[in-house]
């Protein structure tokens, strides 16, 4: 029975970080990190290290996701503008 | 070997596992509605596992995911407000289904631990799941700024 | 060539974690050689929870490493986040976020706040510790970003006192450790103070004092970590990106650089 939790937790962190690997657009892949932290935090918990999945949980659901929005929003304001000033540059970020 | 951490091991396979297989694809909307859902289903499952391994320290886990994880929700809604305005993602049923199953499991679990502190921490779980996860999901509908909502 | 030698490190990789593996215990398996003697010296220090004993206690070496790692990371990306000469700073408009969302962020705030330092409090006695409340806690003053606006937050959170604070943190974690220097024993060393009752707040020696400091640090970092990404998105902007005139800021000035990218032309300019 607990041998069960840990294998269906562990295909779920397996599938989530597939997922998240194969998502190309950083604000969709922010999303699929997010649920990534989840699962992994329960599967930490299922293998008895509440410790680690404390941490995963408190970096995980909101400040990773929080960082990396802004860190989009502020990439893609630049290369609007870098687009906007050169008609042949096409290097946005 | 308890029905605690069989009812844990369903949840998560049909509740989590559909929020993956939600995320995973699909446009923005479905994804955030996932991410939402996703953090909703998950806390019930802790707070199983917990009473499940007989270890009521666990139930911080639920309490840390019951506060953060509608903040995590927010983040989204907040910063991707200019995406989701144009596809508002509307998911009343799975919505209302995840609170449901949280302030079932929250009640559960109540029943099972008795008066006392732990108790009152359970209780704080429950409010924070279900609340936190309806706010969130209004914002995600456009909720989260003035005169767009409904 | 450079397949090659990727192949061949990449070949060696894979067989030595092979041999590896075939020679680890079973999982789940009954022989935990150091977990037995960590948990030995857990309960002789009264502290309940084993890995707050292993991070704060007999390895607490390896833990003034690791905040000295997020120190320096942190201090780099306030050095790499700063405002450059080429930029301004721009008035961030005010939000008008809807009532429901804006009752629930001034509610959980106080909540998450406290949930902060409760997991920080409770190290020594059950999961959590001051990464985890420090994380919490720090995440929770943002609520004032995402229920109000940005300068709601600044107005509330003045930068200063939370680097004073991080440096302040990071310093009396080093004070503990030579306190139990001069007090005649090992750098870091659990003798300072009485191991209490077990199971209780006031248990553990000196790892709720450490706690408290890694707490402090951890919570201050994230701030000073947050507010520089949030600086940058939201507040600091670039000569001319409010220009509606395009050609104006791609002409003479970062012409030189264009060719190498001009997303990148703070680079090229800090020369001049």
């Amino acid at each position: 029975m607990t041998e069960t939790v840990i294998v269906v937790a562990l295909l779920l962190v397996a599938v989530a970080a597939t997922a998240a690997v194969a998502v190309r657009d950083p604000v969709r892949q922010s999303l699929v990190l997010a649920v990534l932290g989840v699962v992994l935090a329960v599967l930490f918990t299922v293998l008895q290290a509440p410790d680690v999945g404390l941490s995963q949980l408190a970096v995980g659901s909101a400040l990773t996701p929080l960082l990396l929005l802004l860190t989009v929003r502020k990439a893609k304001r630049r290369g609007r503008r870098a687009e906007r000033g050169r008609s042949a540059g096409g290097d946005g970020p | 070997m308890n029905g605690w951490i069989l009812a844990a091991v369903l949840v998560l396979v049909t509740g989590v596992g559909a929020t993956l297989w939600g995320v995973a694809g699909g446009p923005l909307r479905r994804r955030a509605t996932a991410q939402n859902l996703c953090t909703a289903l998950a806390c019930p499952v802790l707070l199983l596992l917990a009473q499940g391994y007989g270890r009521p320290a666990y139930v911080d886990l639920a309490l840390v995911l019951a506060v953060l994880g509608p903040v995590g929700t927010l983040v989204f809604a907040r910063l991707l407000a200019d995406e989701l305005a144009d596809d508002p993602p509307h998911a009343r049923g799975p919505t209302w289904t995840a609170a449901a199953l949280g302030a079932a499991v929250v009640g559960a679990v109540a029943v099972a631990t008795g008066p006392g502190r732990a108790l009152v921490k359970l209780l704080v779980i429950g409010v924070l799941l279900v609340g936190g996860n309806l706010i969130a999901s209004r914002a995600l509908a456009g909720g989260m700024q003035e005169g767009r909502g409904d | 060539m450079r397949l090659w030698l990727v192949a061949v490190g990449g070949a060696g990789l894979a067989a030595l974690l092979v041999a590896a593996c075939l020679r680890l215990p079973g999982f789940g398996g009954d022989r935990h050689p150091y977990g037995d003697r960590a948990v030995e010296a857990a309960l002789s220090r009264h502290t309940a929870n084993t890995v707050s004993s292993v991070t704060f206690d007999q390895r607490a070496f390896d833990t003034l490493g690791e905040m000295s790692i997020l120190f320096a990371a942190v201090l780099g990306s306030v050095v790499l986040l700063r405002q450059t000469r080429d930029e301004h700073r721009a008035r961030p408009e005010p939000a008008a976020v809807s009532r429901p969302v804006r009752r629930y962020a001034l509610l959980v705030l106080p909540v998450a706040l406290l949930t902060g330092l409760y997991v920080i409090a409770h190290g020594q006695v059950s999961p959590g510790g001051g990464f985890q409340g420090g994380v919490v806690a720090a995440t929770a003053l943002h609520l004032l970003y995402l229920g109000a606006d940005y300068r709601a937050l600044e107005r509330l959170r003045p930068l200063a006192p939370y680097e004073a604070a991080d440096a302040l943190a990071a310093s009396s974690y080093l004070v503990t450790g030579l306190a139990a220097l001069l007090a005649g024993s090992a750098f870091l060393a659990n003798t300072l103070l009485p191991y209490g009752t077990f199971n209780t707040l006031a248990s553990a020696g000196t790892v709720p004092l450490l706690n408290a400091a890694i707490g402090m640090e951890v919570a201050c970092a994230v701030v000073v970590l947050l507010a520089g990404f949030l600086d940058q998105a939201v507040e600091i902007v670039d000569e001319g990106e409010h220009d509606e005139h395009a050609e104006h800021d791609g002409g003479g000035k970062t012409g030189g650089n264009a060719a190498d990218g001009g997303d990148h032309d703070d680079s090229g300019k800090r020369g001049k």
